[in-house]
């Protein structure tokens, strides 16, 4: 049971599935699978039906007027209420399309978003989607009803790697336009200057935003393990480097880790949660880390 | 500026080799596999400091590969050097000077005759000429006819090497040199080298031969010098043999006399003398000769009845050394000769001279000792003669009359000898200006006398001098503790040679051909030393060396020249010469006053008895050796040479190869250049170790 809740959560597993409302159940359902106890299935307050009691269900919920009148015993279900506005922005530049351990940043930031949506509609959290990218976008509003599912994944779906990064342009409009406070998780691997991460991060923050990000990222991209001299081709710029890679291995890792650090420096500094994730790795990790921003929050 | 050329030119065809890191570079570059990569801006934050540097890197690894291959491939194209100089490219006329004299069949330091190092050179000089070349050989034996050929000419040359063989005569360097000098001089040829091949024997190296290396470099002709040998080579040998017997001592017996040298740093002990007659061992002794001395050595004849039979051919024999040549002596001993001494002094005052000299001559008055002496007033040299007397002692005479001087002077031109004794009433003057010019080169002055309570001590000057024969001495050693109180000043010039003098440099015993003075008295006016036990032998030496020199004067002949012989009387009819190795010469007879000689047409080849034949019947025998000259196989520094004969035209005008390797590597050098392909090996060994050294490094980093 566990290897096949491994598998489920495993990316490049996930991956082959070919359908992403498929993917998004199998993650959430292997996820919680694994939980001992759902603390976040709750009881709204709005009633909205009764059902026969049952020995052993809680005697909280027991429908005393109507056992007045009735003598019969129906517990009283109420309609669980949306408390969560979740924004899941993610980013579709040209950088998202590298992938070297058989599935692409923008492959991981499509399946984690679309279980991240099932999951909160599950939870009657309303998600709404933003897809960005330099000079472009597209969106769907917030809503917490399981129908909104399908456009979800549909934009999911259809998004492709193109353009370049500006989030300077592309957060700074998606935080004029949210008005209402909520959750903003952003998918994104933050090629750009930290100044300018950090900036867009304030702006979420100063319309009382509570920010997620999932900085995702290709374990080549950390490593930088290749073996022979090559050109690389930067996929946003078209800017070409020839090196050795095991020439410049080294200090290629300690500028990457120095960037990192700088990047959850600012996010600590902008109260953001930041969570590093790489494309090798379950998502598990993330959707814990959503939940306990969840539970944090409400 | 060295010229730089290949031996194997072939090979640069392989040149391009050298390319293939380049274009391998060029390649690889050109087919870089191209990787989309989400961002290069850490790569790029990396390009000015690393990038760079690797790069720089890069470039430099790819140069090591292409000199690696570079000088792998002009090593295989055989790189050679040519020194500012040489003749490479040019062809050149080299005079050979080989020296071929008795000296070059000493062996070397590896018990090897001289002359197989010396042919060997010459050998390798011959074959390294090319096409164009002009080679001219010099024996220094002969060098009036050089052999001369052209380069195609070689194999002629290489066989002329190949019948080389030392000659037992000396060398006559100068002349081969020069020579040389003229024939190289008419060469068209612009590049002319003289090698010189010898053992660069000090007695050889003359002021004329040295003279004559300075005139090639000024000519502008290289001049190399190859000395076959290194360091001084010990030897010990004869420089003569008496022919004449003495009466031994004590009037018994009879002795022959052999001059002994030893030209070594270390003495000759105990050296064991031979003399035989054919086979027969007829006498003998030993001799022992401190470094570098000279003497002459006595040795008692054991013959019998052969004691009067006149010419006796002996060959004294010594123990063999690296110089085989003189160690064996021919010799035609005579019967032991009375030498007839005419004794002139003056009686003074009523009372007859000192008989000091005349008792130490012949002391028992019946000519055993091999002196008789007749004393007489200066009138008896009017009636003087040659047939009677041998030598004349003036003693403290103090001057002679025109006519017995003018009869004094035939006499010693017959051939007589002269000894003249100074002394308290010899007048200085009539001998300086009138007796002495034309006989010795010495000027009296006058009269000194030692200070109160000092005298004068008698000192050899020339140890080796056949007037001091008897005496063992040294350079500068005092002959006797005898003391002279008074001398006759005088200053002598050569010829005349100081042999004995005293303290204080003044000359004491001064002789010339066929004359012996002696500056002081030989009675007892001043001094003591008729008292001495030197008195005697000084006196017989004396007088032996004028009236033998005289006998003398023909000389003994040597190798190369003609073979000569007293004659007692004219032959009857034509002669004929006959000697070793099938020599067979004409011969002619020559006069000498009242004496005639023998002489032979064509010159003797080598040491031994050449016979002159008169109807078929011996008349008489001639001694041939090697000339003494050779005999001293101490040599001359070719550093020495090299920077006298270089002058103004600086040390590279001369060079010194002291070894066969190195004349090889000078002849590969000069010819053909210097190969360098182990050093382009070398460096593309060294280029390709450093390229795995800095590849290996830029691995190692993470």
């Amino acid at each position: 049971m566990s290897q096949d809740r491994a598998r489920l959560l495993d990316p490049r597993f996930v991956s082959k599935l070919s359908r992403l409302d498929l993917k998004a159940r199998l993650v959430v359902e292997g996820f919680l699978t694994g939980l001992h106890r759902s603390p976040y299935h709750g009881f709204s307050v709005e009633f909205a039906e009764h059902r026969q009691y049952m020995p052993g269900d809680p005697l909280r919920h027991l429908d005393w007027k109507v056992l007045a009148k009735s003598d019969r015993k129906y517990l009283k279900q109420y309609e669980e209420e949306t408390n969560l506005r979740a924004s899941l922005l993610v980013d579709t530049s040209a950088s998202m399309a590298y992938g070297s351990a058989g599935i692409t940043k923008l492959d991981y930031a499509r399946q984690l978003a679309a279980a991240l949506a099932y999951l909160m509609l599950t939870q009657n959290d309303a998600v709404g989607l933003f897809a960005f990218a330099q000079g472009r976008g597209e969106q769907i509003p917030p809503r917490s009803t399981m129908g909104h599912l399908r456009p979800l994944l549909l934009l999911l779906e259809r998004l492709a790697p193109a353009g370049g990064t500006d989030f300077a342009a592309s957060l700074h409009s998606l935080a004029e336009r949210m008005t209402r406070r909520g959750l903003i998780v952003l998918f994104s691997d933050l090629l750009d200057e930290p100044e300018r991460i950090e900036a867009a991060i304030h702006h979420f923050r100063h319309r009382k935003h509570e920010v997620l990000v999932f900085h995702i990222l290709d374990p080549q991209e950390l490593l930088f393990s290749f073996e022979r001299e090559a050109v690389y081709i930067d996929s946003e710029s078209g800017d070409r480097v020839t090196t050795r890679p095991q020439e410049l291995r080294g200090d290629y890792r300690a500028r990457v880790a120095a960037w990192k650090e700088r990047l959850r420096q600012v996010c600590i500094e902008k109260q953001a949660d930041y969570v590093p994730l790489t494309t090798d790795q379950p998502y598990d990790r993330a959707l814990l880390e959503y939940l306990s921003k969840r539970a944090r929050l409400l | 500026m060295p010229v730089f050329s290949f031996l194997n030119p072939s090979f640069l065809w392989a040149l391009p080799v050298a390319a293939i890191p380049v274009i391998i570079h060029l390649l690889s570059r050109r087919r870089l596999p191209e990787i989309s990569f989400p961002t290069t801006r850490f790569l790029k934050a990396l390009e000015p400091n690393e990038v760079r540097r690797l790069r720089l890197r890069e470039l430099l690894l790819l140069l090591l590969r292409t000199l690696a291959l570079l000088f792998l491939v002009l090593a295989f194209a055989r790189p050679s050097l040519t020194p500012r100089g040489a003749v490479t490219h040019a062809a050149a006329a080299v005079g050979i000077l080989v020296d071929d004299s008795a000296s070059m069949t000493a062996l070397d330091e590896q018990a090897r005759p001289r002359m197989q190092g010396a042919l060997a050179r010459a050998v390798a000089l011959s074959e390294a000429a090319r096409a164009g070349d002009e080679l001219y050989l010099a024996r220094a034996t002969r060098p009036e006819d050089p052999e001369t050929g052209r380069a195609r000419d070689r194999v002629r040359l290489a066989r002329a090497l190949e019948r080389l063989e030392p000659s037992p005569v000396p060398a006559r360097l100068a002349e081969a040199a020069r020579a040389l000098r003229l024939a190289l001089g008419r060469s068209a040829l612009r590049e002319r080298e003289l090698y010189w091949i010898t053992d660069f024997q000090r007695s050889n190296m003359t002021p004329e031969a040295r003279a004559e290396l300075g005139e090639a470099v000024r000519a502008g002709i290289r001049v190399y010098l190859l000395p076959v040998v290194q360091g001084r080579t010990p030897n010990h040998g004869f420089e003569a043999v008496d022919p004449e017997t003495r009466p031994g001592p004590e009037g018994r017996g009879l002795e022959v006399r052999a001059r002994l040298a030893n030209h070594g740093d270390s003495p000759s002990d105990r050296l064991a003398i031979r003399v035989r007659r054919g086979d027969a061992l007829v006498g003998g002794g030993d001799a022992t000769l401190r470094a570098g001395e000279t003497k002459w050595v006595s040795m008692p004849l054991e013959w019998g009845a052969a004691r009067d039979s006149g010419d006796v051919p002996v060959v004294a024999e010594t123990d063999e050394d690296a110089y085989a040549l003189d160690d064996r002596w021919f010799a035609v001993l005579g019967a032991p000769r009375r030498l007839r001494v005419l004794r002139i002094a003056e009686s003074r005052a009523g009372a007859p001279p000192p008989r000091y000299a005349a008792l130490a001559l012949d002391p028992s008055g019946d000519g055993g000792s091999g002196f008789s002496v007749e004393t007489s007033a200066p009138e008896a040299l009017l009636s003087l003669s040659r047939a009677r007397h041998d030598a004349v002692l003036l003693e403290d005479v103090a001057s002679l009359s025109g006519a017995a001087e003018g009869r004094l002077r035939s006499f010693l031109h017959e051939g007589g000898g002269l000894v003249v004794a100074l002394g308290p009433h010899a007048d200085a003057d009539y001998y300086s200006h009138h007796l002495f010019p034309g006989l010795v080169s010495l000027t009296l002055e006058r009269a000194e006398h030692a200070p109160e309570g000092g005298a004068f001590e008698l000192r050899a000057r020339v140890p080796g001098h056949a007037a001091l024969e008897g005496l063992a001495v040294g350079v500068n050693s005092p002959l006797t503790q005898a003391r002279l109180t008074g001398i006759m000043l005088g200053r002598a010039a050569a010829p005349a040679e100081v042999v004995v003098q005293t303290t204080g440099g003044y000359p004491l015993l001064v002789t010339a051909p066929s004359v012996s003075v002696f500056l002081s008295s030989l009675a007892d006016d001043w001094g003591d030393f008729p008292f001495s036990g030197a008195f005697v032998p000084l006196v017989r030496g004396m007088v032996a060396h004028a009236a033998r020199a005289g006998s003398a004067a023909g000389g003994e002949p040597r190798v190369g020249e003609r073979p000569s012989a007293p004659l007692a009387e004219a032959p009857s009819g034509a002669l004929f010469t006959r000697g070793p190795a099938g020599y067979s010469s004409p011969a002619a007879v020559e006069t000498e006053g009242a004496l005639y000689r023998a002489i032979a047409d064509a010159p003797a080849p080598a040491p031994g008895f050449y016979t002159f034949e008169s109807g078929g019947r011996p008349i008489a025998t001639a001694a041939v050796n090697p000339d003494p000259i050779e005999s001293d196989l101490d040599n001359v520094s070719t550093d020495s040479l090299r920077v006298e004969a270089s002058g103004t035209r600086g040390a590279a005008a001369v060079t010194v190869i002291t070894t066969r390797g190195a004349l090889e590597a000078h002849l590969r050098d000069t010819r053909r250049g210097r190969e360098v392909w182990m050093e382009f090996l070398v460096g593309a060994a060294l280029f390709l170790i450093a390229e795995l050294a800095l590849g290996s490094a830029l691995v190692i980093r993470p």
